[in-house]
């Protein structure tokens, strides 16, 4: 628009108000703002890029197959030409018995987990924190964080070993008190304290890692305030160190609950056996043999989803929950 | 008697040795403050009359009492930190009774403590919120309300004052003066701020190098510094100081420095000290502004003048050393435009052997 058209037709007062809406700087748009910065800092943008594409590549284009959950998936018609069947294999998932008592197994190991696996690190860490000789205290610490490195495989053969009836350590000392051997591994009751405790010794050193982080940005004087207040090192670790971490307990503990059916499937099959699937057969293990030995493909993912969606729902309201009640959160 | 004294005190961090013996007598309802440049060793010292540094030598005693092994709890003294030092998860009430409940005091006395320090210190207001809820002034008097609503015998302050603001630091030391008048329990503060060493103390500390430069009240320490280090230590501008040679005038002996002579009272001490390398001290306050030479005056060249309102730093340079002079602007800056020169009364000025940095004269007229 030239000048002159700008200027004609309007009224003075019309031309005031263009010219102060002229004059008005105008905030830039959402998008305007992103692409700014983006421009101006381009690099950092670079630096994000190969976790953007490893997320997209790994997480996100699979979830294109998650429709063969509703779906009469065959492989030779693929994921697009196979018919949709809308919610059928949710209801064969349902009147499936294994289904169900997987589904009941996660549950139960997952709780176990959460109320003993939980609060070791967590003690853990705290006992650290307590130790004041340094040799002592970082053997302890590579002894405890040792487990996590080493190879789920060979852990699941120490314990095979340990609660072997025949040589292993555990039936040796039952046996000192004149206890007969027990198959423990064959045992479905057994199996639960077993698979717990393996899980702990495994990971609990390491998850006590960022615990002792927590601890470690404690204010020191937080500390010798209370010495001088004539507080007892039991009482300074529950009233300034555990209140301290207690927003990392619950953020872990949402992310936690978020993980609680991610039962730790690989240890699982290392240790299961026909015999104890009573006990030890989990929503992901029958995911395993449903979905790659049985080749049930459209089955496996629906139980696969509803597994996921189950713990959406649940990370969901343990965060809002913590929200409303703790000021701490995910998000 | 809830005294405080230091007898031949060290500190020592393996070989290193950072508090070197030293000797001070707190008295009862005394405020004490210890004043020093950063790494002097006043912290370590408040912290090992806490307990919370072990005392690798001499003696501390607390109301009579030997305290070197006795644990920081049993030493009843109460302590605020440079960081206020609050629980964030606890609200200003549990703060203040943090103490209280450790101690497994009834919930009765508790609540009538928190009570009274709240009311003391203008919490009341504030008691159901978090630390991270308040600002920093309200921040550092809970940080005294938990020290104060033990009754301690022996208050410790580690530098209270230095997170806050310029005017939040001159309101909350007017306040802790107050409050030091209304409880009158012996006090020992720590800073690096000598202007709240001379606001607060009864008797300053002066420290520098893990040794104790000089003890007194703030003005025997103003007017008779005992060597060139506290001199320049206290003071807002601190002292003047320029290398002189002592030399004999017409009336009495003079310094000299350059072309220029400076005249100094005729004490015996500086009459036989002829010859000798000193540092001559003047106080910004104490020089007298000239415009054109006068008898006995000092030229100098003007560099700067920083206003203040009623008064104003003139920065000067007398042969190359920096020399700063408050003057008043009378409300017209523009006389200040011509200063070409100073004087001073000779009994005012400081003279300090140049190589130990030992006081030659004393003052001799309190201002």
């Amino acid at each position: 628009m030239s000048m002159q058209e700008h200027h004609t037709g309007g009224s003075t007062e019309e031309q005031v108000v263009e010219a102060k809406e002229a004059l008005r700087i105008r905030r830039p748009s959402r998008i305007q703002r992103v692409g700014d910065h983006m421009r101006r800092e381009w690099q950092l943008y670079l630096l994000l890029l190969p976790t953007i594409l490893w997320l997209l590549i790994f997480l996100y284009k699979p979830m294109y197959g998650l429709q063969i959950a509703f779906k009469d998936y065959s492989i030779f018609r693929g994921v697009a030409g196979s018919p949709w069947i809308g919610l059928e294999h949710f209801q064969t998932l349902f009147n499936n018995d294994q289904f169900i008592r997987a589904l009941r197994n996660t549950v139960y190991i997952s709780l176990l987990s959460l109320a003993f696996g939980f609060p070791v690190p967590i003690l853990l860490a705290l006992m650290f924190n307590e130790v004041l000789n340094q040799t002592f205290k970082k053997t302890a610490q590579t002894i405890v964080y040792l487990p996590h490195f080493i190879s789920s495989v060979i852990i699941a053969g120490i314990v095979i070993t340990a609660f072997s009836p025949s040589a292993g350590i555990v039936n040796t000392i039952l046996e000192w008190f004149g206890v007969d051997p027990i198959y423990f591994l064959t045992k479905a009751e057994w199996f639960r304290p077993i698979f717990v405790g393996t899980t702990i010794w495994q990971e609990a050193g390491f998850q006590s890692i960022v615990y002792l982080a927590a601890i470690a940005g404690i204010s020191p004087t937080l500390y010798e305030s209370a010495v001088v207040d004539g507080a007892s090192r039991w009482q300074m670790m529950w009233k300034i160190t555990v209140p301290s971490i207690m927003p990392t307990i619950i953020i872990m503990l949402i992310i936690r609950i978020g993980n609680m059916l991610e039962v730790s499937f690989e240890m699982i099959i290392l240790l299961y056996q026909p015999a104890t699937y009573s006990t030890a057969d989990v929503v992901n293990t029958f995911i395993y043999r449903q979905g790659l030995q049985g080749g049930q493909y459209d089955l496996a993912a629906a139980a696969g989803l509803f597994n996921a969606v189950v713990a959406f729902v649940l990370v969901m309201t343990a965060n809002t929950i913590s929200k409303r009640y703790s000021r701490t959160s995910l998000w | 008697m809830s005294g405080v004294q230091l007898k031949s005190i060290v500190k020592a961090y393996g070989a290193v040795e950072v508090v070197h013996g030293i000797d001070l007598d707190v008295n009862e309802k005394e405020f004490v403050v210890l004043v020093g440049p950063s790494g002097c060793g006043k912290s370590t010292t408040l912290r090992m009359i806490a307990g919370l540094e072990e005392i690798s030598g001499g003696e501390l005693t607390i109301d009579g009492r030997v305290m070197n092994r006795v644990a920081p709890k049993d030493r009843d003294v109460a302590m605020v930190f440079q960081n206020y030092a609050l629980y964030p998860h606890l609200n200003v009430a549990d703060n203040i009774a943090f103490g209280l409940r450790i101690r497994k005091e009834s919930r009765a006395h508790i609540e009538a403590a928190v009570e009274e320090v709240s009311g003391i210190l203008g919490l009341k207001e504030y008691l159901e919120r978090r630390p991270a809820d308040l600002s920093g002034g309200q921040r550092q008097r809970v940080a005294m309300g938990r020290a104060i609503v033990r009754r301690p015998k022996v208050f410790l302050f580690d530098e209270p004052l230095s997170n806050l603001d310029a005017k939040l630091r001159t309101q909350m030391r007017a306040e802790i003066k107050r409050l030091h008048k209304r409880l009158g329990v012996t006090s020992i503060y720590v800073t690096h701020d000598q202007v709240e060493a001379m606001t607060l103390a009864d008797k300053i500390v002066v420290m520098h190098d893990g040794r104790i430069e000089q003890i007194g009240t703030p003005m025997e320490l103003f007017l008779n510094p005992v060597n060139a280090f506290v001199a320049g230590f206290l003071g807002a501008p601190p002292m003047n100081q320029i290398k002189a040679v002592i030399a004999a005038g017409d009336s009495g002996p003079v310094a000299s420095f350059g072309s220029q002579t400076l005249e100094l009272a005729p004490l015996p001490e500086l009459q036989n000290a002829v010859g000798r390398e000193v540092i001559v001290g003047v106080r910004p306050e104490y020089a007298n502004i000239v415009t054109a030479p006068q008898p006995g005056s000092v030229t100098c060249e003007l560099d700067l003048v920083e206003t203040l309102g009623s008064e104003a730093l003139l920065h000067m340079t007398v042969g190359g050393t920096p020399f700063v002079i408050r003057a008043e602007t009378l409300g017209n800056l523009g006389r200040l435009d011509d200063v070409n020169g100073f004087t001073v009364t000779p009994d005012l000025i400081k003279v300090f052997d140049a190589k130990t940095g030992l006081a030659l004269s004393g003052q001799k007229r309190v201002a």
